[in-house]
């Protein structure tokens, strides 16, 4: 027996240090190629877009170039932005952990009773198609113009894909697992927690992707059909004054909050598969 | 565990599989009694309905006609006291080879800290209480496989059901686990329902042999093992032992031929 776990122990691979310093001196290379040349991309069209508006003389109302965009964030952030931006960054935030909890529970109803899932599936699919900003309004009938209606607002659009990816995840898992799981008697709520949900992981966290954009969209949606605050309110507050400078500094601090949103998601993912491994 | 005569009895046990208007008879009549403490074989060709016969023992699956008993008690579900090992590992990823020992532990009753000792018990017999803190990803199959089978004894089960466990093994790795099981068994010493379709593994492992042929599916010889144990990887070239391969061989081919 000891003879054959050595057998056994040289097959998982043992790699030398020489080895493995190469291989992450070469993912070093890749990982920097893939940060750099996006990011080289968009520097470009940046000065592109700059040297464009010099050189043509548009005039900032209709196009302001990067360097007065910045100037004009950097004049007003402490003072106008930063308020506005407040209630539309937690808004979303809210609305997300709604839309995530709300989808995989109701994921999680759908994959396991059979019935709900045959009366409501289709349904689900159904409203997928229905183009959602146009019930915005509705909403506003419903729940009047606080932070309620643009709340329901934001959920409502951001937690279907939640429900969908989800639910793919549930459904895909190994059959063999379930066997395994019926053979050692597992109740229904075990098999959830030990095996759909684990394995459901990256398939929830690419709805949750989704989500993070459709949750701020939400709440955009809502702010500019209602709001005396946010981003949404000062966008359009600044289009009213003819203000493009002001709009794209607030269009500026959307990017950065979706993508630090975004980013903090994936990352999330990333320690989360790793210490489950799925 | 004094040895009872009839610790396993099938009775008439037939499976059929109906869809429309065709009947598949998976498995036909199938009548036989074993006592406690036996490695018994089920041994056939592929589509003879083996694993499925396994799967009525296991509870996992209804038979049609007849019925299966364990310790007197009919079987309807899983029972407590059974341990199953796949064809596949089936370990599950996202928990460490020690997790995946004490899954059957964690479903039973929460918490595991009470079977730890064992675990490393069985761990260190197959050689792997070194690779308790590794996934399943960084294991060769023979490794998985025999984590498997360590998850299954680890609620100390009175019978054992193996489904073909090393089919999906190189010849080399089968050779390692069959010998691993063999030592296993020796210390365990539990009741076995072993099936497989290779003939050297079914004599190596098993006190008796139960052939199958595959149409009918059902069982045409049943095929007593002069080996003791301990039994040593070199039984293999025993003149006894090629000659009951040899044997069996015919059986299946005559099963094959009617």
């Amino acid at each position: 027996m000891g003879n054959s776990a050595s057998i056994t122990a040289a097959r998982a691979g043992v790699v030398s240090p020489e080895q493995r310093a190469e291989g992450r001196r070469a993912a070093t290379m890749a990982g920097l190629r893939k940060v750099l040349l996006p990011a080289g991309t968009a520097g470009a069209a940046l000065l592109i877009w700059e040297v464009t508006v010099r050189v043509l003389q548009i005039p900032p109302v209709l196009l302001p170039a990067p360097s007065a965009i910045w100037a004009k964030l950097d004049q007003l952030f402490l003072p106008l932005i930063l308020k506005h931006s407040i209630p539309t960054i937690t808004e979303s935030l809210i609305a997300f952990v709604i839309s995530t909890v709300i989808g995989i529970a109701i994921a999680g109803l759908l994959s396991s009773s059979r019935l709900l899932r045959e009366a409501l599936y289709p349904n689900v699919v159904f409203f997928q198609l229905i183009p959602k900003i146009a019930l915005a309004p509705l909403f506003i009938v419903w729940l009047g113009i606080g932070a309620e209606s643009r709340l329901s607002f934001a959920v409502f659009i951001s937690f279907f894909p939640v429900v969908i990816a989800t639910l793919a995840g549930l459904d895909n898992v190994d059959k063999s697992l379930l066997r395994l799981c019926r053979a050692l008697r597992a109740s229904e709520w075990q098999v959830f927690r030990d095996v759909r949900l684990p394995f459901a992981l990256p398939y929830i966290f690419s709805g949750m992707k989704i989500a993070t954009t459709f949750s701020i969209i939400g709440v955009i949606v809502g702010e500019f059909i209602t709001s005396q605050a946010g981003l949404g309110y000062l966008i359009l507050f600044a289009s009213a004054q003819a203000e493009t400078e002001l709009i794209f500094a607030a269009i500026t601090v959307l990017c950065v909050f979706g993508l630090v949103f975004y980013g903090a998601i994936a990352l999330a993912e990333i320690y989360l598969r790793r210490r489950f491994g799925a | 565990m004094t040895a009872v005569a009839d610790f396993l009895t099938l009775n008439g046990v037939s499976k059929i599989y109906r869809s429309g208007r065709s009947e598949v008879h998976a498995v036909e009549s199938a009548d036989f009694t074993i006592p406690s403490g036996q490695f018994l074989s089920i041994l056939g060709p592929s589509g003879c309905g083996k694993s499925t016969l396994l799967s009525m023992i296991g509870g996992l699956e209804t038979p049609t006609t007849g019925q299966i008993r364990i310790a007197g008690s009919p079987v309807t579900a899983p029972r407590e006291d059974m341990g199953y090992v796949f064809q596949d590992a089936t370990l599950l990823p996202w928990f460490t080879v020690l997790n995946n020992v004490l899954f059957p532990v964690r479903l039973r009753q929460g918490r595991t800290s009470a079977y730890r000792e064992r675990a490393r018990e069985l761990l260190e017999m197959v050689g792997l209480w070194d690779f308790r803190d590794k996934r399943p990803d960084e294991l060769s199959g023979g490794m998985r496989q025999r984590v498997a089978i360590c998850r299954a004894l680890i609620t100390d089960p009175d019978i054992l059901l193996m489904d073909e466990p090393f089919s999906a093994l190189d010849a080399i790795s089968r050779d390692e686990m069959n010998v691993a099981l063999a030592s296993i068994w020796d210390r365990f010493h539990k009741t076995a329902v072993f099936v497989t379709h290779s003939i050297r593994e079914a004599v190596f492992l098993s006190d008796r042999i139960l052939v199958m042929s595959r149409r009918p599916s059902a069982i045409c010889h049943d095929v007593t093992v002069p080996f003791g144990r301990p039994r040593a990887a070199q039984i293999e070239r025993d003149p006894v032992f090629v000659q009951l391969c040899s044997d069996l061989r015919d059986q299946i081919e005559e099963g094959h031929r009617a």
